[in-house]
């Protein structure tokens, strides 16, 4: 009878709270503001990468474009702007200015890659 | 004879021995429930699923600039507040965005040329959009052009007579003799301006004044008297005393029901508006309004 109860009240307390995290996590998360710019979903995160591409092809501020990407807390910019880049472009998840703004800045921050060079070497004017 | 419960008995009613399907029902509820209240506790999974409406509020404005310079880029307004929409702003976006710029250019954000180009980037936005804030008055060009000539020899001296705060009061032949050879000028002229007064409603900081006293670069300045008056009483405190919280720091705490006024003894008027610890409301809990105010150097 006991192990019955046991057996009954784990595998419920288990399911349970598995569902509870996946509602209260996944399906519809808190609506709490206490996210860290590093815990944006990728989509947000590339919209961030080009809203700093396009800051630095307006005022050339390497440094500072170098310094805002870091609130993604990545290690390496240049391999994240290389990585973020090539996706972007592969899947066409982006307008042609995004991705040229992208290929700028991965180029001037060191993570150019033959896949850019047609976007880097695009007429027109600057991106 | 007692009859004996067979296997047979025991399906026909559904419910094998080894399982109570009751107490399975009820601790799947309090499963859920558990879950539910765990993440609603903790916040969002950090797994990088969050929306930039989900932001905290120093990180929102972060992105809210970083709009901002995008904007400088393509010049677009209607995407550019497109974009600050999205962040769920609880006013106009182009206000939320002035004060991103506000509270980001009181906080040492003008330290690098970095972000003094950011600040010009987001007041180019919101001035487009006729908005204004105090971040045009923070930015280093527009004090260079209005600040005195720290080596004016015409000044009155009445200026080179008014007292440091931190020093006692001289009789007036030393004020003449003496300020006047050992007191930096710009030191003793030193005046500012309470801005960007807004109330806050943290648990961890009810009804607390935190006093911000900053040059026009941004920079605390330490050492700092600032007056909080209420009834026929006073008090003073100063800046930079709290090693923590930065040279621009000071905080008083205030009491429920009564109306306070901050000013800066010669240095600064009195806020326009007074400060009161009124109630506020986070999540379902009561808490006590705080305030936050920054004193500019003009």
């Amino acid at each position: 009878m006991k192990l019955r109860f046991a057996r009954s009240l784990i595998l419920g307390l288990l399911l349970g709270s598995l569902a509870g995290f996946y509602f209260g996590w996944i399906r519809f998360p808190p609506a709490t503001r206490n996210s860290a710019i590093s815990d944006l979903a990728q989509r947000y995160r590339d919209e961030y990468t080009v809203l700093i591409a396009a800051g630095y092809a307006a005022d050339g501020d390497a440094a500072g474009a170098r310094e805002r990407l870091g609130k993604l807390a990545i290690d390496d910019i240049s391999l994240y702007l290389r990585r973020s880049t090539e996706r972007i472009i592969r899947a066409s998840a982006r307008e042609l200015d995004d991705i040229r703004l992208l290929a700028r800045l991965a180029h001037d921050l060191g993570g150019a890659t033959p896949l850019m060079e047609p976007f880097l070497a695009l007429g027109g004017p600057d991106p | 004879m007692i009859p004996q419960k067979s296997s047979a008995d025991e399906s026909r009613r559904g419910a094998p021995s080894y399982f109570s399907y009751a107490v399975f029902a009820c601790s799947l509820i309090a499963g859920i429930a558990l879950g539910l209240a765990f993440t609603r506790a903790y916040g969002p999974l950090q797994r990088g699923n969050a929306e930039p409406w989900q932001l905290r509020a120093d990180e929102r404005h972060h992105f809210a600039i970083a709009i901002a310079l995008e904007h400088a880029h393509h010049g677009d307004m209607a995407r550019s507040l497109h974009k600050l929409i999205a962040l769920r702003p609880a006013q106009h976006p182009l206000d939320a965005l002035a004060d991103a710029a506000c509270v980001l250019g009181s906080s040492g954000y003008l330290r690098s040329d970095s972000g003094i180009s950011a600040l010009r980037s987001a007041v180019a936005l919101y001035t487009a959009g006729g908005r204004a804030g105090c971040a045009e008055q923070l930015l280093p060009l527009s004090a260079i052009e209005s600040a005195p000539d720290p080596i004016d020899d015409q000044a009155s001296a009445a200026d080179f007579a008014r007292p440091l705060p931190t020093k006692p009061p001289l009789s007036e032949g030393q004020a003449q003799a003496t300020i006047r050879r050992l007191v930096p000028r710009p030191v003793a002229l030193r005046s500012f301006e309470a801005r960007a007064a807004r109330s806050t409603c943290d648990a961890s900081n009810p009804a607390l004044i935190e006093a911000h006293v900053v040059d026009y670069l941004g920079r605390g300045i330490p050492g700092q008297r600032i007056r909080v008056r209420w009834g026929d009483q006073a008090d003073i405190f100063v800046s930079g005393l709290k090693l923590d919280r930065g040279d621009s720091y000071a905080d008083f705490q205030m009491e429920e029901g009564i109306e306070y006024a901050i000013d800066m003894p010669g240095a600064a008027d009195p806020l326009g508006a007074s400060l009161s610890a009124g109630a506020c409301y986070s999540g379902n809990r009561r808490l006590l309004k705080s305030w936050r105010v920054t004193f500019v150097e003009t």
